[in-house]
């Protein structure tokens, strides 16, 4: 690969809470590629979204991104930047696309207003001209009728439309890297192809890389090349996106392509991986995966798995990489025997 | 069919934009009582601003001492005449333009040292918040008005332009709580985090972002501010520290026939009357915005 675009190395982002420290991202190395979709998988509370928050350094007090976390993007580590050369970089350089389009904007104001200010901040542009390429950018969106449209309040419009303007708004500046947080899961299931299509036809046209941060294998199968699996604010596996679904190695990778629920497979329930993610305040010691999984034994106690190679390009944060025969023999998870024992 | 559905469409599309104050607005004039509210205050306003044409007489012009002065009210002078022989209608109707004068300039110096103080403090938080506030409870516990005949005691003869300030200066208190306490609960909105996304400085999300989401409570707390300055310029000027004599006020008025307020009674009900209207009008007002407002 080329000298990748964004480059994150040993990122620490901490929450200090009155129940305690809560190290959301805990240690995470990643790279992504000029042009590439990257797609990043976990359920809630694996950190993902505060991996996202600290690319662009949008974490709120309790939270703080520890130092010696190293995101370099254009020769400049983002985590020392003063405040005005990041301000310069959020929504030109690197912008995101929210999760619920309804919040994220202002309700006061009409969304062409709100797409036009980006265009203002960062191209200082007037008024009127700033309009205008809000309306161009409402229509390159596939917004209907944009230009009556951009008049109107966020309440007026359909989720679909109002996920458009947010696009809008993160493309504007055409940007190098759009860090797409959940931005299909407030949305219809017929909408969510509609905004994914949409999102990977102005990725060719602009030429900018995505990170797209998901708790959907489904969508991460359609869009990225790329695929992180987080958990317990670690990277636990990564691989190319057909590799992953085709040889998942880490358990909780597994666990999560068996929870899907598949057409044509005739399954009275859905499989689900026993148990919650742990509290970010007291990871487990060793894997911190090891209570939900069937195969953990005593090494998985004793040591925190390293990241271990399993193919080109495919890691896994699993020791069954040394003793790959445990995989035949898989036992109840600790959380479901601790859960027998109790009742 | 699917023609229908784009016609509504085309229609939603075509609405005019309105703005969520113009939709308010809209609403509280539904209601009945807010109607007959805001055609009274509007006549008292025009009745103000257009003092020098609606007023039979020029409310200082003393035309003779002995014999017209005192006089019930009849046609020539409907409120009656004051112990001075002037006219106590042109009065009341040049009170109206300086009492509703006063209280307006001196919501808006609350309403801006308010805003202000308020968003400054929700914003920065932390210590910074601690201190703003701790401030705020030592104003908030000296009573107003006690606060007030203080200041006007101690310096006699200020001119009108101080004693705005001074009702303005001590009017905030209230208004910084709340919207200061708007601000700590909209920092953390979602559309706060996307607008610094986009680069947004600090500065510009407090007030581009943040303040036009607070217009609605600060309206409410405008209009029923501008009411409680109309009764407290009231009270001070018939204490006789507040508008300087012979300037026409209702509270000025009331004070000029304080001495016979049995006999002169014309000279206490009128001026009392407006006063009354005017506060009543925009509590009624300011109540209905609140109900609209706190609704949404």
């Amino acid at each position: 690969m080329t000298a990748p675009l964004l480059s994150i190395r040993d990122l620490h982002t901490s929450f200090y809470t009155e129940s305690g420290v809560a190290r959301a991202v805990d240690g995470v190395s990643f790279d992504i590629g000029a042009g590439e979709t990257l797609g990043i998988v976990g359920e809630s509370g694996c950190g993902k979204s505060v991996t996202a928050l600290s690319i662009l350094r949008l974490i709120q007090p309790p939270g703080r991104i520890e130092t010696g976390s190293v995101i370099e993007f254009g020769g400049k580590n983002l985590v020392t930047l003063d405040d005005a050369d990041i301000r310069d970089i959020r929504g030109n350089r690197i912008s995101m696309i929210f999760q619920e389009p309804m919040s994220a904007l202002n309700p006061v104001f009409t969304v062409g207003d709100q797409v036009a200010e980006v265009a203002r901040v960062h191209a200082g542009m007037g008024r009127r001209d700033a309009w205008e390429r809000a309306v161009e950018m409402l229509e390159l969106t596939g917004m209907p009728d944009a230009e009556a449209r951009a008049r109107q309040y966020p309440h007026q419009l359909s989720g679909g439309m109002r996920q458009r303007v947010l696009i809008a708004m993160a493309l504007m500046m055409k940007p190098a890297l759009v860090i797409a947080d959940e931005p299909t899961t407030a949305l219809d299931v017929t909408i969510q192809a509609q905004i994914l299509d949409l999102l990977l036809d102005l990725q060719k046209k602009i030429g900018t890389s995505i990170l797209m941060i998901t708790h959907d294998l489904g969508v991460i199968a359609e869009t990225a090349s790329r695929v992180i699996v987080m958990y317990a604010g670690e990277v636990v596996e990564q691989a190319e996106v057909d590799e992953l679904f085709a040889k998942p190695h880490h358990p909780y990778t597994e666990g999560l392509m068996h929870s899907m629920p598949h057409i044509g497979h005739d399954q009275e329930r859905l499989n689900v991986i026993p148990g919650t993610v742990p509290a970010p305040t007291e990871w487990p010691s060793g894997c911190r995966f090891r209570e939900r999984c069937p195969y953990s034994w005593d090494l998985c106690e004793s040591e925190h798995p390293p990241l271990y190679e399993i193919g080109s390009g495919h890691v896994s944060r699993c020791h069954l990489a040394i003793e790959p025969e445990r995989r035949n023999n898989p036992h109840p998870p600790l959380v479901v025997q601790a859960g027998v024992a109790a009742a | 069919m699917p023609g229908q559905i784009q016609d509504s469409a085309a229609t939603r599309a075509a609405r005019p934009r309105e703005s969520p104050l113009a939709l308010g607005v809209r609403r509280i004039l539904r209601r009945p009582s807010s109607r007959v509210a805001f055609f009274v205050l509007a006549v008292i306003v025009l009745v103000g601003l257009l003092a020098p044409l609606v007023a039979p007489y020029n409310p200082s012009a003393q035309p003779d001492i002995v014999a017209l002065k005192d006089l019930p009210p009849s046609l020539a002078h409907p409120f009656g005449t004051d112990p001075y022989s002037r006219d106590v209608l042109s009065r009341v109707i040049y009170g109206a333009r300086l009492s509703l004068m006063i209280g307006v300039l001196a919501t808006i110096v609350s309403l801006t040292v308010g805003v202000a103080y308020g968003a400054i403090s929700g914003y920065a938080g932390g210590f910074l918040d601690a201190v703003m506030m701790r401030v705020l409870d030592a104003f908030l516990s000296i009573p107003r008005l006690l606060l007030l005949i203080g200041v006007l005691v101690a310096w006699p003869g200020l001119s009108i332009g101080a004693l705005v300030v001074f009702l303005g200066l001590t009017g905030w208190f209230g208004l910084s709580r709340i919207v200061r306490g708007q601000v700590l609960a909209l920092k953390h909105a979602e559309f706060v985090t996307a607008a610094q996304a986009l680069g947004a400085s600090r500065r510009r999300i407090l007030w581009r972002h943040l303040l036009p989401n607070l217009v609605s409570p600060i309206v409410v707390a405008a209009t029923l501010g501008v009411a409680h300055v109309i009764v407290l310029e009231a009270g001070l000027s018939y204490l006789g520290i507040g508008v300087p004599p012979p300037l026409a006020s209702w509270g000025n008025i009331i004070q000029d026939g304080a001495d016979q307020p049995a006999t002169l009674w014309w000279m206490s009900l009128f001026p009392g009357l407006f006063m009354v209207l005017t506060v009543m009008t925009l509590n009624v007002l300011g109540e209905a915005l609140r109900d609209t407002y706190e609704r949404r």
